[in-house]
């Protein structure tokens, strides 16, 4: 009997229920669309009558505090849970208690487990390592590449809003998308490969997003590509925030253009500039997506946290727990980059 | 004082209202009795599912139940099945494929059908899916035994004017065959393995490769270390593609196929599972099955298939098991055999044989040479076996592809890469 009530198509009769106690509790209002919205709306009203108005704006806060708290903190406190327990369950009750021995199976040279060598550590080193690497390169080229962009499309340019919109173009596609555009070009019989063989610079096809040596090349690449007109758009805005009679001061001193840029435009620039630089260094810390999709053959830190925690099938005892320990690492030096981040903007708005 | 009240008289009418209305369905709905519907989550290499959905209809009006059917990729099965298994979030009956590592989630089918049926037809795969000792639980119906094996591109073989080796022939027989047809042809390479453990296995116990030993993996052997100085070798030369093995990173999969599709390569190391989707896809060129290469550590390939299981969290237990049971019975595996060209695991119909009606005669002949790479397997390489039936087989399956991809591509060398399998499978299957 029980059964047979909860397993009905529920939520017609909710729906009833809902508007039932909305007609019984709330006042008469003269008008049919009045009195329908009086229905709709009895916990508002309702509320207003245990609480007064003043507890009225939380009423309205709860339902994002409830989604923000279920899908951000909630997951943050779960993933802590991970990393000091063990099992291969994402159920607490099935996870046994271990301390610090996850932080030990990722940075120890011997595996605590087995007593041989520890693989994970040097898995995690190597993704450190790979990841610095793309950071290093991938960050710096797309600030530049961003800033003379912006500085070129701030000027008075035939189409200028028709260049805006193709630099700004790849921010809007999804990163599989970008990364599905880019094997048809880079894949061993892709297009880059066909025109090299055809200008006779190649001899041989090249696999570029798997070939050693050019696997890091074209992540950076890709992913400078995909996000570069995003930090554009921000560099753009900065510069339009250049008070203009600076320029036209210079400009009747007889002050050179790269005079001019790099002494008003640069230095008015930089808070904007800093900030930019710490969100995309946070971003190419994180990026996963259109290396994933890319199928490139180094692995990111994403990538690895990914791969332990199982989420290819291949579940073990250790993996989640410490594929949660590698990502509150990480997490430890993304929130140093925000406190950056965080500093120079405060300095930003005292000067 | 008086707001109280007020309060307090609000709070009173609308428990009133809301009992009055609950107590009312309860008894209203009472009398409403709804048959079962059993989510079925199923994956399909060709047809499997749409014949299962065919198949179950005549479950449905003898027994009233209806199932729901979601045919989705092999990824949602292998990489969101477990979690879902986990969060309640699970269906009532899926299509799995690892088989001993899910037995914790698994309905003992047991007590709702016939074990004498069962022990009689599917013994031989029953334990696939149990506890490594002490259960003998009935936990699902194997849908199709697989046995890994080469597919060939006939046609390359003819343009380039070299024969095919015999049965009986070497890895390095089919090696050198297929050396001569690259270059006779030009192509891109020869031959295509898919990215897992699963498939490299087979050629691995060929070349003496044991896997195990009393039951605790044991992987880097002499003739696992020898495969892999071959398989290096074929990569360094040329004869594998860097599509392949070299395109992945870390434990991803990656399925061949689209190479031998595409005519990459002119063989591709697969298994039995992909006879109905090359029958259907290949239309450019001929291609057959061959007998599984050999190696002085026999006749190597990898016995497996998936099968359809219940899990308890299911409200349903008799339903699905019924279901499950319908599916498994004689006249329904062999119409599912033949319906998806697979081979059965029912043992009575693997002695009495499967009239595959309709099937094309390359199909057939692939069928029953499968059919006999198991029977080798099972004599020269019982390894295999043991290994598919090993409930961390899945931990494994990754670990080898992850550290010889390195291998190829010179990230370490083959002594390191074989060190760290050894050590990362010890790390993985530690308690």
């Amino acid at each position: 009997m029980f059964e047979s009530f909860f397993n009905i198509n529920y939520w017609y009769f909710i729906l009833f229920v809902y508007l039932f106690i909305g007609f019984l509790l709330t006042r008469e209002v003269a008008g049919f669309i009045p009195r329908l919205m009086s229905v709709i709306g009895w916990p508002i009203e309702l509320s207003q009558r245990i609480s007064g108005t003043k507890s009225l704006p939380y009423l309205f806060l709860f339902p994002n505090i409830l989604i923000f708290g279920l899908f951000t903190f909630l997951p943050l406190f779960m993933n802590f849970g991970f990393s000091v327990t063990d099992g291969e369950s994402i159920n607490f009750s099935s996870r046994d208690y271990s301390g610090s021995d996850n932080l030990a199976r990722i940075v120890l040279e011997t595996q605590i487990d087995t007593g041989i060598e520890n693989m994970e550590n040097d898995k995690f080193k190597a993704a450190i390592a790979d990841t610095f690497i793309f950071v290093i390169f991938q960050v710096p080229i797309m600030i530049v590449i961003a800033l003379i962009t912006a500085v070129v499309l701030n000027r008075e340019i035939i189409g200028r809003a028709f260049w805006r919109a193709v630099y700004f173009y790849p921010v809007m596609l999804s990163p599989v998308v970008v990364a599905f555009l880019w094997t048809l070009i880079l894949k061993r019989q892709g297009l880059l490969s066909q025109k090299l063989i055809e200008w006779n610079w190649i001899e041989e096809p090249i696999q570029w997003l798997t070939d050693p040596s050019w696997t890091m090349f074209w992540s950076v690449f890709v992913y400078t590509w995909a996000h570069l007109g995003f930090y554009m758009l921000i560099l753009l805005a900065g510069l339009q925030s250049i008070p203009k009679d600076l320029y036209e001061a210079a400009e009747m001193d007889g002050t050179s253009n790269q005079r001019v840029f790099w002494k008003i435009t640069i230095p008015l620039l930089m808070p904007i500039l800093l900030v930019v630089t710490v969100l995309s260094l946070i971003k190419a810390f994180q990026a996963f997506e259109e290396l994933f999709a890319l199928q490139v053959g180094w692995v990111s830190l994403v990538s690895y946290i990914f791969e332990t925690a199982g989420l290819r099938g291949q579940k073990t005892t250790f993996g989640l727990g410490i594929a949660a320990m590698a990502s509150l690492l990480v997490a430890v030096l993304l929130i140093l980059l925000s406190l950056l981040q965080f500093y120079l903007t405060r300095r930003q708005i005292k000067l | 004082m008086k707001k109280f009240i007020y309060l307090m008289s609000n709070f009173v009418s609308i428990f009133k209202t809301l009992g009055f209305i609950f107590f009312t369905t309860l008894v209203v709905l009472s009398f409403n009795v709804k048959a079962a519907e059993i989510k079925f989550i199923c994956y399909q290499d060709s047809n499997e599912c749409d014949t299962i959905a065919e198949m179950a209809k005549s479950w449905e009006s003898s027994t009233g139940n209806k199932v729901n059917i979601e045919t989705v990729g092999y990824e949602v099965i292998r990489e969101q099945l477990e979690n879902q298994l986990e969060s309640d979030a699970a269906p009532d009956v899926a299509r799995v494929t690892n088989l001993g590592g899910l037995n914790k989630f698994y309905l003992d089918l047991k007590p709702y059908v016939d074990s004498s049926y069962w022990e009689t037809n599917y013994g031989a795969t029953l334990p696939w899916y149990r506890k490594p000792s002490g259960d003998d639980g009935i936990y699902g119906w194997q849908t199709q035994l697989t046995v890994t094996g080469p597919y060939v591109n006939v046609t390359m073989f003819e343009d380039a004017g070299v024969d095919m080796p015999e049965e009986g022939a070497s890895w390095d027989d089919w090696a050198d065959a297929l050396r001569k047809v690259k270059s006779e042809l030009d192509l891109t390479a020869g031959l295509a393995l898919d990215r897992t453990a699963h498939r490299w296995a087979g050629p691995a116990f060929s070349y003496g490769a044991k896997f195990h030993k009393d039951g605790v993996p044991i992987l880097v052997d002499e003739g696992f270390r020898k495969f892999s100085e071959v398989f290096v070798g074929w990569h360094k030369e040329g004869l594998m593609p860097v599509e392949g093995w070299p395109a992945g990173s870390g434990t991803a999969y990656k399925n061949a196929a689209p190479l031998f599709l595409d005519g990459t390569v002119a063989m591709h190391m697969s298994g039995s599972w992909m006879l109905g989707n090359y029958d259907k896809n290949i239309t450019d060129f001929q291609w057959k099955v061959v007998p599984i290469p050999c190696g002085p550590g026999g006749c190597g390939a990898m016995p497996g298939g998936s099968g359809v299981v219940a899990f308890k969290s299911t409200k349903h237990p008799d339903a699905a098991a019924s279901f499950i049971n319908f599916l498994s019975q004689t006249e329904n595996a062999e119409n599912f055999a033949a319906k998806t060209s697979n081979i059965t695991a029912h043992q009575g119909l693997q002695k009495s044989g499967i009239d595959y009606k309709g099937v094309s005669p390359v199909v057939a002949e692939g069928l029953a040479i499968f059919a006999a790479n198991a029977g080798k397997a099972a004599d020269s390489t019982p390894q295999a076996y043991w290994f598919q039936g090993y409930n961390k087989n899945f931990a494994i399956y990754g670990i080898v592809p992850d550290y010889i991809t390195k291998a190829i591509t010179g990230e370490m060398s083959l002594d390191d890469a074989l060190n760290a399998i050894d050590a990362d499978v010890a790390a993985k299957i530690a308690e």
